[in-house]
């Protein structure tokens, strides 16, 4: 065993390190509209992500990755453990709201050219958020192995499958084998609890410092003028605390009044079920639809693919300084075009899965 | 401007969560849905009824059977306590003989005819499949036997069925659906060794009325007591026949006598009514009997079920339907 080291003082370093980094803490301030009641959808992301990882942590103590055993385990789980069929419904709809806030922080940034120089890393960092949580979903869905999970995700295999050069590649990553079964459950499994909890902390790292040293967009037309600054703790703390009890709250009652959805054990025999795609993907099925056969991959790949690209690129192609929206019409008719075309995308899923009768 | 964002932005994190609360189903699986009421439905007739959107499950033959098709208007109520259905279904003949004894003048023959039953199978413990494939995989008598002669069973042991079995003949009389459950065949032997049927713990069923050598029925409705249920022999009610020369050509007397029901058999509460060329059931039972033998309705969960309809037989042979899905809604 090594010897203790011990400070002149008569404290060990680590003790002093942790004592100057909790006195550098104290004294950090921030602009007082960091979070407040117009500007909040950070602080809620942050506060779903970390509500999905607590449910996450739970749900994972009574799951069992095995096709055989996975869909009675979250049965059991939902159904006869106290508070499970809370713990799980708090995760379905956390992130399910999740997207929506995620997309809603990214519009506000657009609207009001929070990427603009000095933020580009910010909102970069902010884009890749895009790529990292619906692959947690995709992997999800797969968990409690009941038919919707198992045929989506069929769905979703052989459309990851049309992606030219890697798409074969990264299926057979994912599945394991020419079946999806024990592998691809063990896979998803491993990819939704610890590679991809590790990627998305390392983003939120990653933004949360490009925040600290790059600092929060203030009102486009006077970010110029001081701002009112508050201390980090307590108040700013305190307010994502009120944030986080906010939403766990709301989304364990909604959990409660209507449980989150378990279908039925999944077959892999019965190829006549047929899973609607969820309500966050009828865009992205659409342009499937549209684009089929050969030409798949541009609904699948290239159209997605090039929105991140363009999402991402935004802050180095719209490099002038002006923020007001009313000076930036090319930049915001550009996303309304493409927000419009999702949207009639989206109802156009929507009618085909929803509205028209089974054949 | 922040006012106006704000309120956007809250119409559509409502909108979102609306989405996400709101799962649509999926096709595939044909869903039934128990409305809540407060108030329990008194019998076929209530008004309640007409409240509840109604069902067309249609149902298809096996076997000898096979092509022949048909539909069961299903409805289903539920209150805190208790599960109800409706079902309805076209069938041209009130079939209710069930091999009845008639005499002819010389001797006692058994009338043509059986009797049209509905059962209902739900999933106490989870059966492999079930709830994609329906019936179809409850089929699993011992592999010695000959395929045609499996009958209703599940494949393991760990798999178990509930059994609501509506008779017209057999158990009609007493105003319930014969509950029972279903495992793996063969065990314990004997009567078990084709089928993985048992009864709920009770009494029920019927009991055969012939002597022991099986050439005359043993007994008749006792004399002393007006019958309960006109056109059916109750065994309660039955007495032996100690005169057989009483009888004159033409006579008739049931060849089942329903069993007066009790325990978890007699759980399934039955209605029902024949006119206009159809079946009417009502079925009612709690929604947690308490019992290991039952299967425990929680209104949170969507439960897999199946309907079989038999007209005339007595066999397994029936009209079926595919995967049903049972969910309940307030």
């Amino acid at each position: 065993m090594s010897e203790v080291q011990v400070h002149a003082a008569g404290q060990r370093p680590s003790a002093a390190a942790a004592r100057e980094g909790c006195g550098r803490l104290l004294r950090v301030r921030v602009p007082a509209d960091a979070i407040c009641w117009h500007r909040f959808f950070g602080a809620l992301q942050l506060a779903l992500i970390g509500l999905l990882f607590l449910t996450g942590v739970l749900m994972a103590l009574a799951y069992t990755p095995v096709p055989g055993t996975a869909y009675d385990s979250v049965d059991y789980f939902q159904f006869s453990l106290p508070f499970g069929d809370v713990v799980r419904g708090v995760h379905h709809y956390a992130w399910n709201l999740l997207l929506v806030v995620m997309a809603l922080h990214l519009l506000r940034a657009l609207v009001l050219g929070a990427y603009k120089a000095p933020r580009q890393p910010v909102w970069v960092s902010g884009v890749l958020f895009l790529l990292v949580i619906p692959l947690f979903i995709i992997t999800g869905d797969l968990l409690p192995w009941d038919q919707k999970g198992y045929w989506s995700t069929q769905v979703r295999f052989s459309i990851i499958a049309s992606v030219p050069l890697v798409g074969d590649f990264l299926v057979q990553l994912l599945r394991g084998g020419p079946l999806t079964g024990i592998v691809a459950l063990t896979r998803c499994y491993v990819l939704h609890i610890l590679l991809l909890p590790g990627v998305l902390l390392l983003l939120i790292g990653l933004h949360m410092y490009f925040l600290a040293t790059r600092g929060l967009s203030g009102p486009p037309a006077g970010e110029a003028a001081a701002r009112p600054q508050v201390p980090f703790l307590p108040t700013i703390a305190n307010r994502w605390l009120a944030v986080f009890l906010a939403s766990a709250i709301g989304l364990g009652l909604a959990a409660r009044l209507w449980p989150a959805p378990l279908g039925d054990p999944a077959d892999p025999t019965d190829s006549s079920f047929i899973p609607r795609p969820e309500w966050w993907v009828l865009a992205l099925n659409q342009l499937v639809a549209i684009f089929k056969g050969p030409f798949m991959v541009i609904g699948s790949a290239i159209i997605p693919g090039a929105l991140i690209f363009l999402l991402a690129a935004l802050p180095f192609l719209d490099r002038s300084p002006e923020r007001r929206p009313s000076k930036r019409r090319g930049v915001l008719l550009g996303a309304a075009v493409v927000l419009a075309a999702w949207a009639v995308l989206s109802v156009m899923g929507y009618v085909e899965h929803f509205v028209q009768p089974e054949p | 401007m922040s006012k106006w964002w704000v309120g956007g932005m809250a119409a559509v994190l409502c909108a979102g969560a609306f989405a996400a609360a709101s799962p649509p189903e999926d096709a595939g699986v044909m869903t039934i849905t128990a409305r809540y009421t407060q108030n329990v439905p008194t019998g076929i007739d209530d008004p309640i009824w007409q409240r509840v959107a109604q069902a067309q499950v249609p149902v298809s033959g096996r076997l000898e059977m096979a092509g022949v098709r048909g539909m069961v208007s299903t409805r289903a109520l539920y209150t805190d306590r208790d599960l109800h259905f409706l079902l309805s279904w076209e069938d041209p003949t009130r079939s209710v003989t069930k091999g009845s004894w008639q005499y002819d003048g010389q001797k006692w023959v058994h009338l043509a005819g059986d009797e049209d039953r509905i059962a209902l199978l739900f999933e106490i413990q989870r059966i492999q499949h079930f709830s994609s494939r329906s019936c179809a995989v409850v089929c699993h008598s011992p592999a010695d036997l000959p395929r045609e002669k499996w009958s209703l069973a599940t494949k393991s042991p760990v798999e178990k069925g509930d059994l609501w079995h509506w008779k017209a003949a057999r158990s009609d009389p007493y105003g319930y659906a014969d509950d029972g459950w279903l495992t793996v065949a063969g065990n314990p032997s004997g009567s078990y060794r084709e089928t993985g049927r048992r009864n709920d713990a009770g009494n029920g069923g019927d009991v055969k009325n012939e002597t022991p050598d099986g050439s005359r029925p043993l007994y008749m409705q006792d004399p002393a007591r007006r019958p309960s249920v006109p056109g059916f022999l109750l065994r309660e009610e039955a007495v032996p026949i100690l005169d057989y020369s009483r009888f004159k050509a033409g006579d008739v007397i049931p060849y089942r006598l329903p069993v007066k029901p009790d325990g978890s058999r007699f759980d399934v509460k039955a209605a029902s009514r024949y006119a206009e060329g159809r079946w009417t059931v009502m079925l009612s039972r709690r929604l947690n009997t308490g019992r290991e033998d039952d299967v425990v309705f929680d209104p949170r969960k969507r439960f897999s079920f199946a309907i079989a309809v038999f007209d005339d037989t007595g066999g397994d042979h029936s009209k079926t339907t595919r995967s049903l899905v049972l969910v309940f809604k307030r």
